[in-house]
């Protein structure tokens, strides 16, 4: 264990059983206990590198393909039209007067060309990023399956674990992509030692999880607030 | 493939944004562009009368245009329509080792797989579907798992029992699978 240690606290791990020893008063002030690991390093299992998991990008590209065609067909319903000798649209000639009429540091010009740079960067950014953030690879330990693990399970499992220990009232857990913090709220049972049990039972959570890089684990253990 | 037909070109359109964008946005703030920069400065314009007309009285100018976008309408919507499909399998070639083959409903081995997965301890509710080819099937699972699983365990069910099953018994070298796990939304069980 290499959590970290205040001096003066670290009379209070000496392996006494039984019941409080002197400094109990010291104890009961103790108002939260916390630790944090790093994750474990990851083994190259034998199914081959588990991945992220590369979204699709199904609705980005439908809706860009829905702009395309409007207006592409839009246009080209309006050039036929007028080849066949009936009038433009408004809508047409309007535009190409503000394009010919509108200088460069015009507010709507300046405001568009924003827009449209800011657009332009968010699709760059849908097609160079994997996506998929919600789905944790899992290690590749069976031959040609991939798994993924929603993160949002992996946090249910990990709060189902943390209840189970003793002297634990209520957990939250927040999982994001490379930790879970675990907060705990301890109603009995010294914090110190609810914050171990939590680190032991939690570290085996992560391991079951089967993930294929474990996340790092912080726990921080708190008395709830005084009632009255 | 198609999942590399959307990244390439969305990227190819915010590429074509952003540069279109960034190059009015630096001539309208004023920044200092060199010679080739196809705006001139502040009082330029987007698209000036001249420009817009300059062929327009060449006699290939129209029948261009018109191509061009009808091409873009066409691929657009085979763009569009691409997104829709979600390329299931109907059959998957079954080797029966006689020489002939036979085919086997990709619904009924979808069906035989979800219903082993779903039956395993700690699992809810499993879902299959088969795409690939029929020779080469490849399958993808959603389970959902009860409170109280732990994932890696049901994944290894998974993989030697429902998944390992449908391989052999549709006589199947390899049956690449993708498996994404969630859980059942609970509230936390007090046990002590």
């Amino acid at each position: 264990m290499t959590e970290p240690q205040d001096p003066e606290k670290s009379t209070q791990r000496l392996p006494t059983v039984g019941p409080a020893p002197a400094g109990g008063v010291l104890e009961m002030d103790q108002s939260a206990s916390g630790s944090s690991y790093e994750p474990a390093p990851t083994q190259e299992k034998p199914g081959g590198r588990a991945g992220r998991f590369w979204s699709g990008r199904r609705i980005p590209a439908a809706l860009l393909a829905l702009i395309v065609l409007g207006g592409a067909g839009l246009l080209l319903y309006d050039i036929a039209a007028v080849r066949a000798d009936h009038p433009a649209m408004q809508w047409r000639r309007s535009v190409a007067d503000d394009l010919a009429s509108r200088h460069l540091d015009d507010v709507w010009v300046l405001a568009g060309s924003a827009l449209a740079a800011a657009l332009g960067l968010w699709l760059l950014l849908l097609a160079l990023t994997p996506g998929l953030r919600a789905l944790l690879p899992m290690s590749r330990r069976h031959a040609g399956v991939r798994a993924g693990l929603d993160r949002t399970a992996a946090a249910l499992v990990l709060r189902d674990r943390a209840v189970e220990v003793a002297g634990v009232q209520s957990v939250r857990v927040r999982m994001s992509r490379r930790k879970a913090t675990v907060r705990a709220l301890s109603h009995f049972r010294e914090l110190d030692d609810v914050r171990a049990d939590l680190d032991t039972v939690l570290g085996t959570a992560i391991g079951e999880l089967g993930l294929a890089r474990p996340p790092g684990l912080s726990v921080h253990v708190r008395r709830p607030a005084k009632k009255g | 493939m198609i999942r590399t037909v959307n990244r390439v070109l969305l990227g190819l359109a915010g590429l074509l944004l952003v540069v279109v964008g960034g190059a009015v946005l630096a001539t309208g703030l004023g920044l200092s562009v060199p010679s080739w920069w196809p705006f001139d400065g502040k009082d330029d314009v987007l698209l000036s009368r001249a420009d817009r007309t300059r062929w327009r009285d060449e006699g290939w100018w129209w029948p261009t245009v018109i191509a061009v976008l009808a091409v873009l309408v066409v691929l657009a919507l085979w763009w569009f329509l691409a997104q829709l499909r979600r390329g299931r399998l109907a059959e998957v070639l079954v080797d029966s080792g006689d020489g002939e083959g036979a085919l086997l409903r990709g619904r009924a081995l979808e069906g035989v797989i979800a219903d082993e997965a779903g039956a395993m301890d700690g699992v809810s509710d499993a879902k299959a579907t088969l795409t690939g080819r029929r020779t080469a099937p490849r399958a993808r699972i959603r389970l959902l798992m009860e409170p109280h699983a732990t994932p890696a365990l049901a994944l290894r069910g998974l993989s030697e029992g429902a998944l390992t099953h449908a391989r052999t018994s549709a006589g199947l070298d390899e049956l690449p699978a993708e498996v994404r796990l969630n859980a059942v939304k609970h509230r936390a069980e007090r046990v002590n």
